[in-house]
């Protein structure tokens, strides 16, 4: 069994998403509309999302191996005949620091090889640092954009950047390559011991 | 004569997801990529209706340009259900032709061969899936050879 699965968000995850929305730091660091809303409107909100905003916006749910809800991703801005999408993932506060890493990449490699997506746009506000440091989203960045995000309170600057299928392909001859050099090396170290 | 069984659409979604790989490309649906509310409003437009027999999910839809002829599809290499299925579909919608797209690699196209359908042709690069395009089989059958 893979280590991440990704489903399709279903009304069953409402609750646990709607408890995440209203999480201190997913306000911080995505958006802080929950505050102004009830539970319900929220409830509402995501299942329209299910039921009618299939062409313009996906949920997903992210699994660990036993099945439990690991946290959610989502795909906005959906453009199919240009094979472009944003994506935006939020981890459940007792998974993070585990799962957040394997969560988004089981997230891309499940847009990628069923959904046909080409090209992914990440966006981080720029103080959000719990997946990449602030030197890794400084060299990832493609455009800053200053007074992105207005969220609990304060102007927050976002990231933004794309990965494309020639960025993922490189990425994966690059830890191929890495792969093959550790091998020779223990290749080599075995046969100098004989 | 095996017994095939209509289910109701919440049904037919439900087993359609539990079908795994093999209910991927039936009637054109995924459900890696649709979710149950999306697969609903799909069987609706295309007026579906899925029966099982056992283990096996068998579908049709009618073709709204030629009344007398219905896309059918199945999970498994079974000829039996999809016997059944035609059966009924020449029985009750006097359906005189069958036309099945059929993902390459599945193995209900075994089931479509031993039922009599004919391949006719190939949609190269028809539909993505596991990072490739993917061929899609193009089979017909008629009433008078593909029943039992």
């Amino acid at each position: 069994m893979p280590f991440m699965t990704v489903r399709h968000f279903t009304e069953a995850d409402i609750p646990v998403r709607t408890e995440l929305l209203r999480e201190n730091k997913y306000q911080t660091n995505l958006n802080d509309f929950a505050m102004s809303a009830d539970d319900r409107a929220l409830a509402e909100g995501m299942a329209r999302t299910i039921s009618e905003q299939h062409h313009t916006k996906r949920l997903f749910t992210m699994c660990g191996s036993k099945g439990q809800v690991v946290g959610f991703s989502w795909i906005t801005s959906i453009d199919w005949r240009s094979q472009a999408c944003e994506l935006s993932f939020a981890v459940l506060p007792r998974y993070r620091s585990g799962f957040g890493f394997k969560a988004v990449e089981a997230a891309h490699e499940y847009l990628r090889e069923q959904l046909h997506m080409d090209v992914i746009i990440n966006q981080v506000l720029s103080h959000n640092t719990m997946m990449l440091s602030a030197d890794e989203l400084e060299a990832n960045a493609q455009i800053r954009a200053e007074y992105d995000s207005y969220t609990v309170g304060r102007w927050r600057t976002a990231c933004y950047w794309t990965v494309t299928r020639d960025d993922v392909r490189d990425r994966k001859l690059r830890e191929q390559a890495r792969r093959q050099e550790i091998a020779d090396r223990v290749r080599a170290g075995v046969q100098g011991l004989s | 004569m095996t017994e095939i069984q209509r289910l109701d659409p919440a049904v037919a979604v439900a087993e359609l997801r539990a079908s795994g790989d093999s209910a991927r490309g039936f009637l054109g649906l995924d459900p890696v990529t649709q979710n149950d509310s999306l697969l609903t409003q799909e069987l609706e437009s295309l007026q579906a209706q899925l029966f099982s027999a056992g283990e096996t999910l068998v579908g049709f839809a009618p073709n709204a340009d030629q009344p007398r002829q219905a896309y059918v599809a199945s999970t498994s290499a079974d000829p039996e259900p999809l016997r059944a299925l035609l059966e009924f579909l020449a029985t009750y919608q006097r359906c005189t032709t069958f036309v099945a797209m059929v993902p390459d690699g599945v193995e209900a196209a075994q089931g479509f061969a031993a039922c009599g359908f004919e391949r006719v042709g190939v949609l190269p690069r028809h539909r993505w899936q596991n990072y490739d395009w993917q061929d899609v089989l193009v089979y017909v059958g008629r009433t008078d050879t593909c029943r039992s």
